[in-house]
């Protein structure tokens, strides 16, 4: 299969960006320092071209009921102009996806899912559609997406007047007049800082892109981004979260609404007992990286680290990882293997980064 | 282009050793660390410790990936950089200054086995 570009493809080679295969697509890995990137959205502002991922769209007088079913969160109390972040779940409660879900009004939804499961996430919705009075198109092919992130965003979209200074909450949406066509404006990200993303079409992804730039927001990879979402303990699909657990396992018990009327994956996750306990573990010397050993004192494996990196914030090794609920020790001791080395890890009750978003 | 300093031999790994006679220092190439990016962790072998020539004496670790150091040359280690312990990054900033073990040589031949700074230039150059 031939590499998707997405529009802004041309600009990140313009940047000497580093490209690698990223679900079908051809994505900048980094500019000039994934250090430098990290730092830039942590204190500044930096901007990712996260246009690989998925957009459907469902509308009619169902639209809301259906999403709703579709998901464990609870998305039919939103308000209009909310965005709802949950799990996919099948009727078994295993995760097909995490996407958000935008309100957009009481007969609009967006969907953003995740580039690797357009697919198999199109798959899933479509055939449950038919059980509601809504139209479900998939405009993933359609849609740029800009991520612009940092404390200094907010005030650099002003400047751009892609914001007026009306009230716009996080984790919400608002639709914009732009250009010949509209943008929509979501102050979500996956950053845990303030920050907004912006689905645009493709004709006017590039000059968005340099308006950003000359408010010296900086170019961020993927690198960064996976290193940002890990300081903040954000899960990744395929990570964290994959086909075999449930988010009952992988602490996204938040996001599942066992008190909603009916939704797919309730009667199974009413009773599921988590096989897993996903814990924030950091290391002063050394790196966890994915699939290093979690042991026990007596050096028993009792896990692994789903992903692990060094935090630029912190300046340790910080790592998320999945423990058997059934051997957790009950002297909370934890290791990570690293090599031949075994390195006692600090369980943390709170992510590495607290993020700034408001 | 990638720094290369006529007073050094090679490998084909990116290893750099500087000759002081019985002894040697060892680092990675200006060639490496560009290549690494942002280098965050360094792992440095025992003083007193024996390798191999190819052998793994350490890792260092960029922020994406782990990778092996390889000795360029048989012997016993006399001495690690500390610093680079806390500040990895040296690595990056000054990849010549950076040094990573010294090393006593168990046959001083195999420095000249290793590729001359042209040698390594035309490396770098086809890669």
């Amino acid at each position: 299969m031939e590499t998707k570009k997405t529009a802004l493809y041309q600009k990140h080679l313009n940047l000497n960006a580093k490209m690698s295969n990223f679900a079908g697509y051809s994505m900048p890995l980094q500019y000039q320092s994934s250090k430098d990137e990290v730092l830039a959205v942590r204190n500044h502002a930096g901007m990712f071209d996260v246009s690989h991922m998925g957009e459907f769209f469902v509308e009619g007088s169902e639209a809301v009921n259906f999403i709703d079913f579709m998901l464990t969160n609870d998305f039919k109390n939103a308000e209009n102009l909310k965005a709802v972040y949950s799990p996919l779940c099948r009727e078994d409660g295993t995760i097909i996806d995490d996407l958000i879900a935008y309100k957009l009004s009481s007969e609009k939804v967006l969907v953003c899912v995740n580039a690797a499961n357009i697919s198999k996430d199109w798959d899933w919705f479509s055939s449950h559609v038919d059980k509601f009075d809504c139209q479900l198109t998939n405009q993933s092919e359609d849609f740029s997406l800009i991520a612009v992130q940092g404390p200094d965003t907010e005030q650099a979209l002003e400047e751009l007047q892609l914001l007026d200074g009306s009230e716009f909450p996080y984790y919400s949406v608002r639709v914009k007049e732009y250009g010949d066509g509209r943008i929509i404006l979501a102050r979500t990200g996956y950053t845990g800082e303030d920050g907004f993303e912006l689905f645009c079409s493709h004709n006017v992804a590039e000059q968005l892109w340099e308006k950003l730039s000359s408010k010296n927001i900086v170019p961020c990879g993927l690198i960064a981004r996976d290193i940002l979402r890990i300081e903040v303990c954000y899960p990744l699909y395929g990570k964290e979260i994959n086909d075999d657990v449930t988010p009952l396992d992988s602490a996204l018990k938040w996001a599942v609404k066992l008190d909603k009327e009916n939704f797919i994956g309730k009667d199974a996750l009413l009773n599921y007992q988590p096989r897993f306990r996903l814990v924030k573990l950091s290391i002063d010397k050394g790196i966890p990286r994915e699939d290093y050993p979690v042991l026990d004192s007596d050096g028993r494996q009792i896990g692994r680290v789903t992903s692990g990196t060094m935090s630029i914030t912190i300046n340790k090794g910080a790592a998320l990882a999945l423990i058997e609920k059934d051997k957790f020790p009950e002297n909370k001791k934890l290791f990570i293997k690293i090599r031949n080395n075994i390195v006692e890890a600090e369980i943390n009750k709170r992510p590495f980064v607290s993020g700034g978003h408001k | 282009m990638a720094n290369i300093l006529d007073t050094l031999r090679y490998t084909e790994e990116h290893e750099w050793i500087l000759d002081e006679g019985d002894s040697g220092s060892i680092g990675i190439t200006d060639f490496a660390q560009k290549s690494l990016g942002d280098i965050v962790f360094v792992e440095l072998p025992e003083i007193g410790k024996e390798f191999e020539k190819g052998e793994s004496f350490g890792v260092v670790e960029s922020i994406k990936s782990v990778n092996d150091l390889l000795m360029p040359v048989s012997g016993e280690v006399l001495a690690i950089n500390e610093e680079l312990a806390d500040r990895p990054e040296l690595c990056n900033q000054d990849p010549y200054g950076a040094w990573m073990i010294k090393v006593k040589f168990s046959n001083k031949e195999e420095v000249g086995e290793l590729l001359t700074p042209d040698q390594y230039s035309t490396q770098c150059e086809n890669s």
